[in-house]
């Protein structure tokens, strides 16, 4: 059945993978994005967790001759790696090791006391817990920069708060859900605030912009 | 070439055609709001289509002229006068500007749209940033500091203009995409059904749209009641497009605009056509809107229809002999 290609407008196909968070998975919609930049007759490709966007110029085609390019690309990468090693799909897409150094709690991480109290655990805890991981970069979204990184262990996953905050500073590490990342830039933000780092996320003269890439692995090194 | 900001209006800001390529960082594309109006203010101004503009939302700018210069302008009617002589600057077509004149955007009555685009010979000068000089509001970088207009912003041209002193119009062809935003309410959107489920009840319905919108989306609510839409829950988060529209729980659809995220989790039940974007870009807060549902085939065809008619009077600004031109593409 999947993955499915299905139109987002007259200038977009969407192909789902699954419906999980899943880093295999999340690899594999990646791959698939690398794949379309590479073909050149499609538009920038946007990996998500289980799903690829790929737009196109409806100029050139139509939602038809893109979903037929889309799928002989999906296809193709199918094959390839059912010839490889059944993990090749990681070792294929595996990033730079990005470490970021966090300073957890206080004023810094206002939410940390309150993640430890919902799991029962002491705040030291949760960071060493959150410290000990190295999580996948699945996909950029939300903000420029913005990662989302995971899976983070069930023991300190921890859901959204109802009502998120106008304003989260910039360099905040967060926990929403399974997931954790660092907020690159000042914004409205719903995820539990456990730290805060020094690292420049994102930066606009920098090449590249922003400090982790789709794909890359990640691990927080707690500071005092 | 060079314009002064003496009052800013509303939201002016520097936009051009985007930054498509840097989605997978989480950028979004952004760019102007009505992207037909932009194309035009600029072939006008003898710019590229695409080239960065002054958008100007609802209550436009004052400018003070500093040095003698041509400016395009194109899209809602926002009431645009030289202070002094009382020369009104209508959209679709170029004005010569002297030294020391002032000009001023009031605000147009509320059917004249929301946006409208002063465009500058060369395209305004600012600093391309990851390809594009369009201001992202949201992450505060593009345009002038990634901000709106402020008073002693100093707007620059690119290149001084070919023909100083000749103004010309916009050949319409008896083409113009925006009709229907400055038409009687309801304004009608085309909508490509899906990905998601929900189109009927966004078509069967009408719509209104909320002040609380923006450039990153147009936040709509039901006028009368209609049949409900399906239940919302949360899906994984995926990859999104200008014109979708997505259905987050309470009823108020998002129709995603310029600055939108490059990923969202809410489920989207339908994409207004890309040759409606432009009028999306032009409605303002209380707007009456419908949805009509076309095939992605009849919604390209549509878009086709708009960029030959951009071609034809692109063509017809480059052209030598303007006004013979655009008198025989007339015919």
């Amino acid at each position: 059945m999947l993955p499915s290609i299905r139109p987002m407008g007259e200038s977009a196909v969407l192909v789902t993978l699954g419906d999980t968070i899943d880093p295999p998975v999340a690899a594999r919609a990646r791959a698939i994005a690398a794949a379309v930049d590479a073909d050149g007759r499609l538009g920038r490709a946007v990996p998500a967790y289980a799903s690829v966007l790929v737009p196109f110029d409806p100029l050139a085609l139509s939602v038809a001759a893109a979903g037929r390019i889309v799928e002989g690309l999906v296809g193709r990468l199918a094959g390839r790696l059912a010839e490889e090693a059944p993990n090749a799909i990681d070792v294929a897409a595996a990033g730079r090791l990005v470490e970021i150094a966090v300073r957890y709690g206080g004023e810094d991480g206002p939410d940390l006391d309150e993640v430890a109290r919902l799991h029962g655990l002491r705040p030291d805890d949760v960071v060493e817990i959150h410290a000990s991981q190295e999580y996948d970069a699945f996909f950029l979204g939300f903000a420029p920069g913005f990662a989302y990184l995971g899976p983070v262990p069930a023991s300190i996953a921890t859901p959204r708060l109802d009502v998120p905050r106008p304003r989260v500073p910039a360099g905040s590490v967060a926990i929403g859900g399974a997931q954790t990342a660092v907020y690159p830039t000042e914004t409205p933000g719903g995820w539990r605030l456990v730290g805060r780092t020094a690292a420049i996320l994102w930066d606009v003269d920098r090449h590249p912009p922003s400090l982790i890439a789709p794909g890359d692995r990640v691990r927080f090194v707690p500071i005092r | 070439m060079t314009l002064e900001v003496v009052e800013p209006g509303l939201q002016t800001t520097i936009q051009d055609a985007g930054r498509p390529n840097w989605t997978q960082l989480g950028v979004p594309v952004g760019g102007a709001c009505d992207p037909w109006s932009l194309a035009v203010a600029n072939l006008l101004a003898g710019a590229d289509a695409g080239a960065a503009a002054l958008e100007m939302t609802i209550v436009g700018p004052t400018l003070r002229v500093r040095e003698p210069t041509l400016i395009g302008l194109a899209g809602a009617d926002l009431g645009g006068v030289v202070r002094g002589s009382g020369r009104r600057l209508e959209p679709g077509r170029t004005y010569s500007l002297a030294a020391g004149s002032t000009i001023a955007f009031p605000g147009g009555d509320g059917a004249a749209g929301a946006r409208s685009y002063v465009a500058l010979p060369g395209g305004v000068d600012v600093r391309e940033i990851l390809g594009s000089r369009s201001t992202l509001l949201s992450a505060g970088f593009g345009g002038f500091e990634g901000r709106a207009l402020r008073a002693g912003d100093l707007v620059r041209g690119s290149t001084a203009p070919d023909s100083p002193g000749r103004e010309r119009s916009w050949p319409w062809l008896d083409f113009d995409p925006l009709a229907a935003a400055t038409g009687p309410d309801p304004i009608t959107l085309r909508l490509v059904a899906g990905p998601a489920d929900g189109v009927d009840p966004l078509v069967a319905g009408e719509w209104r749209v909320r002040p609380d919108s923006d450039r990153i989306g147009l936040r709509l609510e039901p006028t009368s009641d209609g049949p409900p839409l399906p239940a919302s829950g949360e899906l994984l988060t995926h990859g999104v497009v200008r014109g979708a529209v997505q259905l987050p729980p309470g009823g108020t659809p998002l129709v995603l605009l310029a600055d939108h995220q490059t990923t969202g989790g809410y489920p989207i039940a339908g994409v207004v056509a890309r040759a409606d974007h432009p009028v999306l870009g032009q409605l303002r807060p209380g707007a009456a809107v419908r949805f009509v549902a076309v095939t992605p085939d009849e919604a390209r065809r549509a878009f086709v229809e708009q960029a030959r008619a951009l071609e034809r009077g692109a063509a017809a600004c480059r052209a030598d002999d303007w006004d013979e031109l655009w008198l025989s593409a007339g015919r």
